[in-house]
């Protein structure tokens, strides 16, 4: 027994050792051939440099993509502020929202997808960080259809509580997922199913043939309507697409998400065009003039909250 | 040296007097001041560690840390002296004296009492080495049979030595910096900086990996040894590190019939009976 | 259930004042929100990818910005631009605007104009004393460059000195004034006047973006990772331990009494850290009152580099070859010694 925790003892201590070892490599050496490295790096750069006067661009992944996302502490004394520092950005942020490790459409369509709709993008990537894409991209039809929809957690990608009570608007760390029924079964649209199939996609993607491919992807996408929701198909008073209150909204917010708010942003403005939010349907942007006798076009007719 | 017996039996064990009690007080002030200097030291030298914060809040952060830093470097520059001086006095008191007495008082015994002092380094220190690699390489079963101080000690001896005059030089000047720049060029702090720091880097791992390894947590002596307290070394310990001396002190002792065999201590491992 | 992470670590001692704090920022005090803006842009999800590829996050964090400097301005007040929703294409908010705040001792609109004026006298001016454009200006910083939005950080004098606000100060302002998002807002920004606006870190922070980087210290020859090498000092180490009282970057590299945007070059002889000037700033009574000008010798910016600083550089590595050429065959011993005690009685047999 004595044995062998001496041999244990012997073992442990030798990793022990070699930890040392790499530590003590760490502090050393190692600094001589960092430096040596950024030496070169530098030389390296001089020479850039004498090729192309005050433009370098070096558009490596590294480059672009990992060394823009910094992060910042801000020492107020009595706090600390913590968040990203998104370059040329004024305001502070404040507080991080992991990315969301569930949905498998953000993993080819990024997390802000909004792109075409120049007058909305940035409202309907706003949505996209609290309602999840099948909620819109998806029309349920007929024994599908549920009216269900529950939160699921961002990070782990479990269904939770609603959050809406424990958050600031728009600032959870979860989403709206719906519900639809398949065989009988009540089960989440996004399905281990449905997200290992487009994980095996992305895995195996290059070893396809292009009919491959296209199948899969044609596959992948089946469940996108062409048609998706729109604003006020939930921003509406008599019954909206969401069931807010089982969402777990307070009445309040319901009343401001389904009328109040929309209206008073309206009246707030003497000038106001939303085309796609009161008019879904229409393709060109198209002015609405609220109130033609009080209309000046570079003036903001203020009124404060109260 | 009555009350100090070089060997003493207790529970029919033999232990063997190694270090004298002003000694082991001077040991144990190092090693508090050592403990506390590396603590609030080494937060500073590696600022973005995980840990750095912690540690250095342990101690009243920026506030109070540097202060205990200065005031514990204080305790061990003060002890640096006084051991300093300890020793010459003893070689003083215990050697050259005699040496005068005898009427062979002059500058070339004056050197050689000095260069044989039990923990200058010395040629049978390089063979010890030697033997120790041929043992570690399992050349042979035979360790280097080591006199009354062994090469790792004097290494432990000395280096923390010159440790200390690097480190307590150094820091002497950054504490004192607008004094010390009256005289010296400003880049002295550039050098000082990192002398005490890379030096002080060095001490602490070498004393809390290797010293603390062959002191306490080898496992022939773990979990803990316990001669820098009582000054008295087991004679296992005294047979595997100091053969040659302990078979002196023996037969000084004329207990010339119970000395045992070296490497006793492995036969505590021997029952398993395992061989490659 | 996992709350949104609010990351801001609070230190303990103040989640008092924190949360005193929190009382006075509920959003009804401060209404410079009045075009209701935060009706869409309290939305942290309100943000697009540009064309660029830059991303545009169009999200107000209402609660800081309540605390900044410019909480009393309307959003109106500096993107003058946005008159409608969706709102067209926006300019890049100009600094330099007047902004519909008075400034109380002359009644004149306010402006960041005369810091401009500031700014183009001192190094970082895109022109040159000639008036000719500089070689790389666009490297050169404008006022976004170095400033995000700058938050108050109050301090509390009363009877004792600490960051944040004093609940028993406010009591007193309050026996005479009466409005209180004023006394708030009045404490705030008197009390952070009376130090830096910014903790040493994040001064330090804001000049290494441009000052650390490798291709500006390049292109523009600069000495040093100025802002690298000062985190290697005792200094820059102390302010990352939030020693507040520690000497940042502005503190050496502008004259006592200077604006702060001042910064001039070392071969300028009305600069701070030229040559004849050095001295005097670490002898500085808040400083070093007794050292000597050679003290200002110290190598504040030398770092482990063979360019930059060769002596330093070979020193260093005397004791890194010192230290892992002792440290490293020791370690060596030791595992050879516990490989030993593990066979005790193995031995390599050899031929008689």
């Amino acid at each position: 027994m004595k044995n062998l925790f001496y041999k244990f003892y012997i073992v442990g201590f030798m990793a022990l050792t070699v930890w040392f070892i790499v530590i003590i490599w760490k502090v050393t050496f190692a600094h001589i051939i960092e430096e040596y490295h950024t030496r070169k790096e530098a030389i390296e750069i001089a020479k850039i440099k004498q090729q192309q006067e005050g433009e370098m661009k070096k558009s490596t992944f590294q480059k672009l993509i990992l060394e823009g996302d910094e992060r910042v502490k801000v020492y107020l004394g009595y706090k600390i502020l913590e968040e990203k520092r998104i370059k040329g950005h004024f305001h502070h942020i404040g507080f991080d929202i992991g990315p969301d490790k569930r949905s498998h459409c953000i993993m080819c369509h990024g997390d802000m997808p909004h792109d075409n709709l120049k007058e909305l993008r940035a409202f309907l990537n706003m949505h996209a960080f609290f309602v999840s894409c099948q909620t819109c991209h998806m029309r349920l039809e007929g024994t599908a259809k549920t009216g269900i929809y529950k939160w699921y957690d961002r990070a782990s990608g479990e269904i939770v509580d609603s959050p809406v009570k424990k958050a600031r608007p728009g600032s959870y760390v979860a989403k709206i997922i719906p519900f639809e029924r398949v065989n009988g079964q009540l089960e989440r649209i996004d399905s281990q199913d449905k997200i290992d199939f487009a994980l095996e996609f992305k895995d195996k993607e290059k070893t396809l043939t292009e009919a491959q491919r296209s199948k899969a992807k044609k596959m992948i996408h089946q469940v996108v309507n062409k048609q998706p929701y729109v604003c006020e198909d939930c921003h509406r008073k008599d019954s909206p697409l969401l069931p807010f209150s089982e969402l777990g909204y307070p009445k309040e917010r319901i009343d401001s998400l389904t009328s109040t708010e929309v209206v008073g942003m309206i009246k707030n403005y003497t000038q106001f065009y939303m085309p796609r939010m009161l008019h879904p349907g229409e393709t060109a942007p198209k002015e609405i003039q609220r109130d033609g006798t009080e209309s000046k076009p570079t003036t903001l007719t203020l009124k404060t909250k109260q | 040296m009555e009350k100090h017996p070089l060997i003493k039996i207790k529970d029919g064990k033999k232990y063997f007097y190694r270090f004298t009690l002003n000694q082991r007080i001077q040991h144990i002030i190092l090693a508090w001041s050592v403990v506390t200097l590396v603590l609030t030291g080494m937060p500073l030298k590696f600022p973005d560690a995980s840990w750095a914060p912690y540690l250095y809040a342990l101690f009243g952060g920026i506030k109070y840390a540097p202060v205990i830093h200065k005031a514990f470097g204080s305790i061990l520059l003060i002890l640096f002296v006084y051991h300093v001086v300890y020793v010459i006095y003893l070689i003083y008191k215990y050697q050259i004296v005699p040496l005068k007495a005898a009427g062979k008082k002059n500058a070339r015994n004056i050197l050689l009492a000095f260069a044989k002092q039990p923990l200058v380094p010395n040629l049978k220190d390089a063979y010890d080495i030697k033997d120790l690699m041929k043992y570690l390489l399992f050349f042979t079963n035979r360790r280097p049979e080591g006199d009354k101080f062994t090469w790792k000690e004097k290494f432990d001896y000395w280096a923390p030595f010159w440790g200390m005059v690097v480190i307590g030089f150094s820091g002497l000047v950054m504490w004192n910096k607008e004094l010390a720049t009256m005289i010296l060029p400003g880049q002295a702090i550039n050098f000082s900086l990192i002398a005490h720091s890379d030096e002080a880097l060095l001490a602490a791992l070498f004393l809390f990996i290797w010293h603390w390894y062959n002191v306490h947590f080898s496992i022939t002596v773990f979990p803990m040894g316990k001669v820098f307290i009582t000054g008295y070394l087991p004679e296992e310990l005294m047979v595997e590190e100091h053969y040659q001396h302990y078979t002196e002190v023996m037969k000084q002792a004329g207990l010339e019939h119970e000395i045992l065999p070296p490497h006793g201590s492995h036969e505590v491992n021997q029952e398993g009976g395992h061989t490659l | 259930m996992r709350e949104l992470k609010i990351t801001s670590v609070t230190l303990p001692t103040f989640t008092l004042v924190l949360s005193l704090l929190m009382i006075f920022l509920t959003p009804d005090v401060y209404s410079a929100d009045i075009g209701n803006c935060l009706l869409c842009h309290k939305y942290p999800g309100l943000s697009r990818v540009d064309e660029k590829g830059k991303l545009r996050l169009l999200y107000i964090n209402e609660d800081i910005f309540n605390n900044s400097v410019h909480a009393k301005v309307k959003c109106e007040g500096c993107h003058l631009d946005i008159q409608k929703i969706p709102h067209d294409p926006a300019k890049k908010v100009d600094c330099l605007a007047e902004c519909h705040i008075k400034e109380p001792s002359s009644e004149q609109k306010f402006s960041h104009k005369d810091i401009e004026k500031t700014v183009a006298m001192s190094v970082h001016s895109k022109y040159d004393k000639d008036g000719k454009e500089k070689k790389f200006s666009e490297d050169l910083p404008t006022c976004k460059e170095c400033h995000d939005e700058p938050l108050y950080r109050p301090i509390s004098f009363f009877k004792q000195v600490r960051a944040g606000i004093s609940e028993l100060s406010l009591s007193r302002c309050k026996s005479c004034h009466k409005k209180e998002d004023f006394i708030y807002k009045f404490y705030n920004h008197v009390t952070s006047r009376m130090h830096r606006t910014r903790n040493p870190l994040n001064i330090a922070e804001s000049c290494s973006r441009c000052h650390d980087d490798l291709q500006i210290i390049k292109r523009h020859n600069l000495s040093a990772k100025a802002a690298f090498s000062y985190g290697e000092t005792f200094h820059g180490k102390a302010a990352r331990f939030m020693d507040e009282r520690i000497p940042d970057c502005l503190d050496c590299h502008v004259k006592k009494g200077d604006a702060s945007h001042l910064m001039l070059s070392k071969e300028n002889p009305e600069s701070a850290i030229h040559e004849k000037n050095k001295g005097k700033i670490c002898a500085s009574i808040d400083c070093h009152p007794s050292a000597s000008p050679k003290l200002a010798k110290y190598g504040v910016h030398s770092e482990f580099s063979l360019d930059r600083s060769p002596a330093q550089y070979y020193f260093t590595v005397f004791f890194i070859i010192l230290t892992g050429g002792t440290l490293l065959p020791l370690m060596g011993i030791i595992l050879l010694d516990l490989i030993r005690k593990l066979f005790p009685n193995a031995m390599i047999r050899r031929r008689k």
